[in-house]
């Protein structure tokens, strides 16, 4: 298509911020531009020709767009790109990195609960899902993801402020024989060994 | 061996050490694949420079001498707790453990990248319970030698 | 370790520290894909995935891949920059390593080679030769992440 001479600044940082594959197209605003500049968005397949326009994110003021749904199937890689419009005139389209759901993704921390016996206290852990496009889609645990998935738990007993460390390949951990009347804090991290990724730690 | 087979026999310099005047480099990121290397060195002086010395035969990562590692036993109520000196991640520590008096019955435990306190086991109460680890290489398939056994004793009944 | 890999295929085995060829390549990755400006052209996922390869097939495919870096795609991947060199270094010889212990045991025809892996195998040097060299080595060196995904 013709395209007009662009001599708008280009979008900036051009980049997918991933949280368990929820993978949403983030950029800056052109350098010197105030208000009013709108934004087009296209993504290709890595291998495949086509480049892509993304409906919902055409003309928009705000700079992101959320292609996880475009980029769910982690066994393909991405590009994304975004072209800047202000007053008539346009920028360059401005391209990711090449994008890999599956290593470029950041986990979330497991989910944690905890119940307590006067000595002992066992502690469950659940792994994120993966995004999905509905509530109704079938769910995936990153676990079916990453089958190398492992937890690092962490035990903190408030009065002696020591802290342990268990990891586990599991999802149950029972800490036996503690001292009854005394607060302990539960804390869990997820390990994947390859490839690496580490959640934070659970509140 | 790669560059020797595939490459022409190429080289690859060691930035870190080119140039350097410490007679000594460290090449542990570089020796990271479970083949046999070679190594040269030269010495340049302003503009004259000597002839490479290089290793006589080939060095690969497994010929390594692995140390016991740094082993520490502690006693919290009736739990047994270790901390070992974090080593990188291609190390693991294999710890072996059991009550005092029934030497037959020894238990096994393999951790990965300790930082830190790590839980071992729950000990009986008032019992003694002797710990000992090595470290062992999965990549290199070798492990060093046993620390020296460390014993801790578990409080009576009460707890931590 | 962490991240070394036991891989079966059969009675044949592999081991691969997975964890330090990720790590080199995760150190290089965005230099490499920066230097392969083709987007529409894959070596090894298009226009047939590696995902799609039948289980009974995965000794022989790994083996003609690992076989196809080593042989084809490191030696044309020498950049101006030490770092990068390096680390392709360490991964080219992690490669030859494993592609010799899995060769052993295809000699010993435990590795049996399928129609289907090796119409897959054609199509892939076919998109490598589609390229010149040097575009073709890097290419396939930035796809390292899709090998190492399938194979893990």
């Amino acid at each position: 298509s013709g395209e007009l001479y662009c001599s708008l600044p280009n979008p900036r940082n051009v980049r997918f911020e991933s949280i368990n594959m929820k993978n949403v197209l983030h950029w800056s605003a052109p350098e010197g531009t105030g208000d009013g500049v709108l934004y087009k968005v296209k993504y290709a397949v890595y291998g495949v020709g086509k480049w892509i326009r993304k409906p919902e994110c055409r003309n928009i003021n705000r700079t992101w767009c959320d292609l996880s749904s475009e980029t769910s199937d982690y066994e393909e890689q991405y590009y994304a790109s975004v072209k800047a419009f202000l007053n008539g005139t346009c920028s360059d389209w401005m391209e990711t990195a090449r994008f890999n759901p599956l290593t470029d993704t950041k986990i979330d921390p497991p989910m944690v609960s905890v119940s307590s016996t006067d000595r002992s206290i066992s502690i469950m852990l659940t792994a994120p899902e993966k995004w999905k496009r509905s509530p109704e889609e079938e769910s995936i645990s990153l676990l079916q993801v990453y089958p190398g998935l492992q937890y690092n738990v962490s035990v903190l007993n408030k009065k002696t402020k020591k802290r342990w460390f268990f990891s586990i390949s599991n999802n149950t951990l029972v800490v036996p024989w503690l001292q009854p009347g005394t607060a302990y804090c539960v804390s869990a991290q997820i390990h994947v060994p390859t490839p690496l990724l580490d959640s934070d730690f659970s509140k | 061996e790669y560059e020797r087979e595939y490459a022409g026999g190429s080289w690859i310099p060691i930035s870190e050490c080119s140039p350097t005047t410490a007679t000594i480099c460290n090449v542990t990121e570089d020796i990271s694949a479970p083949v046999a290397y070679k190594l040269r060195v030269r010495a340049e002086l302003g503009a004259t420079r000597s002839p490479w010395a290089t290793t006589e035969g080939f060095f690969s990562r497994a010929m390594t001498s692995l140390t016991p590692p740094e082993l520490r036993v502690l006693a919290e109520g009736q739990h047994v707790l270790v901390q070992l000196a974090d080593l990188g991640p291609s190390f693991q520590f294999r710890l072996l453990y059991w009550r005092k008096g029934h030497e037959s019955r020894v238990q096994q435990k393999v951790l990965r990248e300790v930082s830190s306190v790590v839980h071992l086991d729950t000990m009986e109460a008032g019992a003694e319970y002797c710990v000992k680890a090595q470290t062992h290489v999965q990549a290199i398939n070798r492990s060093s030698s046993f620390s020296p056994t460390q014993c801790v004793r578990a409080q009576g009944d009460t707890s931590l | 370790t962490a991240g070394n890999k036991i891989f079966h295929f059969g009675p044949c085995r592999v081991s691969m520290s997975m964890a330090e060829i990720r790590a080199g390549f995760s150190a290089i990755k965005a230099n490499i894909q920066s230097r392969d400006p083709i987007r529409s052209l894959s070596i090894l996922s298009h226009p047939h995935s590696l995902h799609k390869v039948k289980s009974s097939d995965r000794c022989c495919i790994t083996h003609q891949l690992l076989s196809f870096y080593v042989d084809k795609v490191f030696r044309h991947c020498r950049t101006e920059d030490s770092f990068v060199n390096r680390k392709i270094s360490s991964i080219a010889n992690s490669f030859l390593s494993a592609s010799r212990e899995l060769g052993q045991c295809r000699e010993q025809n435990n590795c049996v080679c399928g129609e289907e892996s090796t119409e897959k195998f054609k199509q892939i040097l076919a998109n490598y030769e589609g390229l010149d060299v040097t575009s073709a080595a890097m290419k396939s060196l930035g796809e390292l992440d899709i090998l190492l995904d399938w194979m893990e």
